[in-house]
């Protein structure tokens, strides 16, 4: 059926987010498993007119709501120590480490920003789409974007005239600090 | 000509691409002249190329066969999740806490309120079920209305919720603190959002309509000829309500 085979073309974009989402790769496949299976069963019932890649993501939503419910906090914080960084190193393990940051630092966003930020960073979903796959107004979608990324500059040691880094790529700054 | 700065709102959704042209064109000309803003923009695009580093190539590794397989298979997979056994603690925890409950406080909250307490755990175990979210599925609805009926020693019939879209996905028994059991049933909509309605023995008459919850599970109950309902959603309490008054209609 043609929209079995459409939502087949979502699989990997589906287990992308969902990975991110659980920062576990057999937890995030767990998840859009249970998402394809919703959608199998429901999309007879879903409005011909809905644009079937933000239905698709709205049903794998639900799903993280409802499994965040339940365990809301396994593996949420990130010591800060583990954050810390040694001052000389070469280049690229300093980007490794400012990658790792980012990691730590969206791992430590609330559910709901982490869910908006993920859509449209790494998934590309237009204003339209994430509203419609989070299910909230577009003031709502922008609001909270900006607080995911005012949270992640700020746990990222970004943000700040306090302590301007004239290098700042070469040199994050320890968080501990 | 103010020179004012530019709002986040603004900024954000000049940077999700999400201005009509006009307005977009208007906050370019103004970005010129607005260094901090470029500055920021500067960082969600780095933030941006960050989070894609990190996740990009997950969409790269071979898709399972489970996954193209869930697709092209009639019923899911049966499978031991880990997640059941928790479901089974978590229910065997409530059952305990009910009962310490009942022994140790002072007050024990009102009957309707233990109604719904009790609602919302059931609800919060089950909803994330993927493999068994109920016992009987409502394929098998006749044994199913039967079944509830003799455990619950009185005529169970799950309403109808189609008008609110929500489809009965089936029911199960659930142990209580006290000596007869409580039914669930739990519906879903077309967007895989989940309900339960948690039906008990209520010795106290007849009640209106009340709200619990806690944050963004929400739960409306009522009591009616000896029994409590609680219907329980992640939901807006007005849009729980009106499917409430769907199942009230149905149930009197």
């Amino acid at each position: 059926m043609a929209v079995l085979d459409e939502i087949e073309q979502l699989i990997p974009d589906l287990r992308r987010y969902a990975y991110a989402l659980m920062r576990d790769r057999e937890a995030g496949d767990d998840l859009v498993q249970d998402c394809l299976e919703r959608a199998v069963a429901k999309h007879g019932a879903r409005r011909p007119d809905a644009p079937l890649r933000a239905w698709v993501f709205r049903i794998l939503i639900n799903r993280h709501r409802d499994l965040m419910r339940r365990a809301p906090r396994a593996g949420h914080l990130v010591p800060v120590d583990s954050l810390s960084v040694e001052p000389a190193r070469p280049a690229a393990q300093d980007a490794h480490m400012a990658l790792r940051e980012t990691e730590a630092a969206i791992a430590r966003l609330p559910e709901d920003q982490r869910r908006a930020l993920l859509l449209v960073a790494l998934e590309g979903a237009t204003f339209e789409e994430a509203a419609a796959a989070l299910e909230i107004p577009k003031g709502t979608l922008m609001s909270r974007l900006a607080r995911a990324r005012a949270a992640l500059r700020t746990m990222t040691g970004r943000d700040g005239p306090k302590a301007p880094a004239p290098h700042r790529a070469d040199h994050p700054r320890d968080l501990t600090q | 000509m103010t020179p004012d700065r530019l709002t986040e709102d603004e900024l954000i959704a000049y940077f999700e691409d999400a201005l009509p042209p006009a307005d977009r064109a208007r906050v370019a000309a103004r970005l010129e002249h607005d260094p901090e803003a470029q500055a920021q923009l500067a960082d969600w695009a780095r933030q941006n190329a960050d989070i894609r580093a990190l996740y990009a190539d997950q969409a790269d590794t071979p898709v399972p066969d489970r996954l193209r397989a869930a697709l092209h298979r009639a019923p899911p997979p049966r499978r031991f999740w880990p997640q059941q056994v928790a479901a089974m603690l978590a229910v065997l925890g409530v059952g305990l806490a009910g009962g310490w409950t009942t022994h140790a406080a002072l007050q024990p909250p009102p009957e309707a309120t233990r109604l719904a307490q009790a609602a919302i755990s059931a609800h919060d175990t089950y909803v994330v079920e993927v493999v068994h979210p109920v016992e009987v599925a409502s394929d098998q609805r006749d044994h199913m209305d039967t079944w509830m009926s003799n455990r619950m020693g009185t005529q169970m019939r799950p309403p109808d919720l189609a008008a609110a879209g929500f489809t009965l996905m089936g029911g199960r028994i659930l142990p209580t603190a006290g000596d007869r059991p409580a039914g669930l049933y739990m519906y879903e909509n077309a967007d895989g959002q989940r309900i339960t309605l948690y039906v008990s023995h209520q010795p106290s008459g007849n009640s209106a309509f009340q709200f619990a919850g806690d944050g963004t599970t929400q739960s409306l109950y009522w009591t009616d000829d000896g029994l409590g309902y609680a219907l329980v959603g992640a939901m807006p309490r007005d849009r729980l309500k009106t499917v409430a008054k769907q199942a009230y209609d149905q149930l009197l």
